[in-house]
């Protein structure tokens, strides 16, 4: 469904995105994992067609991104990072200029759908301006899916969302792939990528440093963590590759020690020396 | 919807925004108060001591109050809200992710400018009615007008794309657009300012916008002012397009 090669992109001398390569298969979820400034919203960006890209190549669907824009934007949604929403547009009228951009069939009725799907049909003819952060952030994703797209761009989802709505959010997305929509989603939230995506890509300075299964990247790294605070207050982790080892590390240890299943987090300390958030 | 008609929800944009703008006492008031002003100051306080060959002065002064008025709302409007939206409020993002061309953007764009244009005109031409009763709107008046708006609006495109901060705006309107106001014939006849600043006269087109919305009939000379209007009217869509079609995050 997407196939990277070698992309790049440099604002200021400094390299954004840095040779990435990766191919992705049609009606998975992709998580692109990273911490801020990691490069992830260029990508995307790149991928959508609103940054050209300095070198490389990206295929979408069949669509080379540089030469065929205009056949990949009539299959792609986007939800982007900042907010793109007309504030002073009800929430309708935000999707019918969009529903006219991307001349959707039956409109009217596609609007009522899509506001059902985010809750937020209540609210159809109320200003953006007059809608919180969250429902700013369902909108978006409600803009994001009425074209009906065959391949989802979500940039941070659930940034600035609270728990209850940030699960509401996940279980739209885990539809949309259950409809055979590929999603390509990025987060620096650990829980989300976990919760959400069938495979994860870790990008670390504009680079992509390790890309699998959840599941094969942890087990990377060893599945089971052993941890303690030492006599000093510092946090101790000992990376281990079966309950067993863990255990007997465990035994050796002070008091107070855990054992627990590595994370995504764990893989990505162990492979950039950085925390996440 | 038609591939012609992908200009149309860019306009359709652009005009729910207008509207309610338009009940904000403050949006109404900005459109019409320089033209009104000058209106006031030149034509009722100085232009009663000023005659104008077989004509008052205000007679002179109101079609160039029109052509200037409509030069700055088409043109302001539109550079200042494709800025704000391309460089703080990112909504020209979904323009460039939707599956239209770039010149059906810039229609779009082009026409809401225009429609804004228009409307500030029209309080000034209404504005005219009521200080002179010699002021008419010929045809040629009305089509002078059009390609006025159009124009700027073209201009106002340009502007708006390649303005790198919002202060870039104001920056560019002072540079070209109040020096056009002044200067091309909105005033004061140009035929009579020295030759070394005519042909820098010539050149702005607003000059060619005061000529020809003063004449009742197409002469040679407004003919010529036309084809250098049109001439305006290509060069700025195609470069707006072209600034649109590269547009490059």
């Amino acid at each position: 469904m997407i196939q990277v090669i070698n992309l790049t992109k440099t604002y200021n001398g400094k390299k954004a995105v840095d040779a990435v390569t990766f191919t992705l298969e049609k009606g998975q979820i992709f998580g692109l994992l990273g911490p801020n400034g990691a490069g992830k919203t260029t990508l995307i960006r790149m991928l959508t067609a609103l940054t050209k890209p300095d070198s490389g190549t990206c295929t979408v669907a069949g669509f080379d991104v540089r030469q065929n824009s205009a056949g990949l934007k009539k299959i792609m949604g986007v939800m982007p990072q900042e907010n793109n929403l007309d504030r002073e547009l009800t929430a309708y009228e935000n999707l019918l200029i969009y529903g006219m951009l991307h001349r959707v069939d039956n409109l009217h009725r596609r609007i009522h759908e899509t506001l059902g799907i985010v809750g937020l049909s209540e609210r159809k003819d109320s200003l953006v301006s007059h809608f919180s952060g969250g429902m700013q952030r369902r909108l978006l994703l409600a803009r994001s899916l009425m074209t009906s797209p065959r391949i989802l761009f979500l940039d941070e989802p659930s940034i600035g969302l609270d728990p209850q709505i940030r699960r509401q959010m996940w279980d739209i997305i885990r539809k949309a792939k259950m409809d055979r929509r590929t999603v390509v989603i990025t987060t620096h939230y650990i829980e989300e990528a976990e919760a959400l995506c069938d495979r994860v890509a870790i990008l670390s300075k504009g680079k992509l440093i390790a890309l699998d299964s959840q599941d094969n990247l942890k087990a990377q790294i060893g599945e089971y963590l052993v941890e303690y605070v030492d006599g000093e207050g510092h946090l101790v982790q000992h990376i281990c590759q079966s309950r067993s080892e863990a255990q007997t590390v465990a035994a050796r240890c002070e008091d107070g020690v855990t054992i627990r299943k590595s994370n995504l987090e764990d893989v990505f300390i162990k492979l950039t020396g950085e925390r996440l958030e | 919807m038609k591939k012609f008609l992908e200009w149309y929800p860019i306009y359709l944009r652009e005009m729910l925004l207008f509207r309610r703008k338009l009940f904000k006492l403050g949006y109404l008031f900005s459109a019409m108060v320089i033209p009104v002003i000058y209106l006031i100051a030149f034509g009722l306080g100085l232009g009663r001591s000023v005659q104008m060959g077989r004509g008052n002065y205000i007679d002179f002064l109101i079609p160039g109050l029109v052509a200037m008025s409509s030069m700055s709302n088409s043109y302001s409007w539109v550079a200042s809200s494709l800025n704000l939206n391309r460089l703080y409020f990112k909504t020209f993002q979904i323009f460039i992710q939707a599956p239209i061309s770039p010149s059906s953007i810039m229609i779009g764009e082009v026409l809401a400018g225009m429609t804004k244009g228009l409307f500030a005109s029209l309080l000034t031409i209404a504005a005219g009615f009521l200080t002179s009763s010699h002021f008419t709107v010929t045809p040629l008046f009305v089509a002078t007008l059009l390609l006025n708006c159009f124009l700027f609006a073209c201009l106002g495109i340009i502007t708006g794309m390649i303005s790198k901060s919002h202060e870039d705006t104001s920056t560019y309107s002072n540079f070209f657009i109040l020096p056009m106001s002044f200067f091309s014939g909105t005033f004061f006849p140009v035929d009579k300012v020295p030759l070394s600043i005519k042909a820098i006269i010539y050149i702005m087109p607003l000059t060619h916008t005061n000529i020809l919305i003063r004449k009742e009939n197409l002469d040679q000379e407004g003919l010529l002012s036309l084809v250098v209007l049109l001439a305006f009217v290509v060069v700025f869509f195609v470069f707006g397009s072209q600034l649109i079609r590269r547009y490059n995050e």
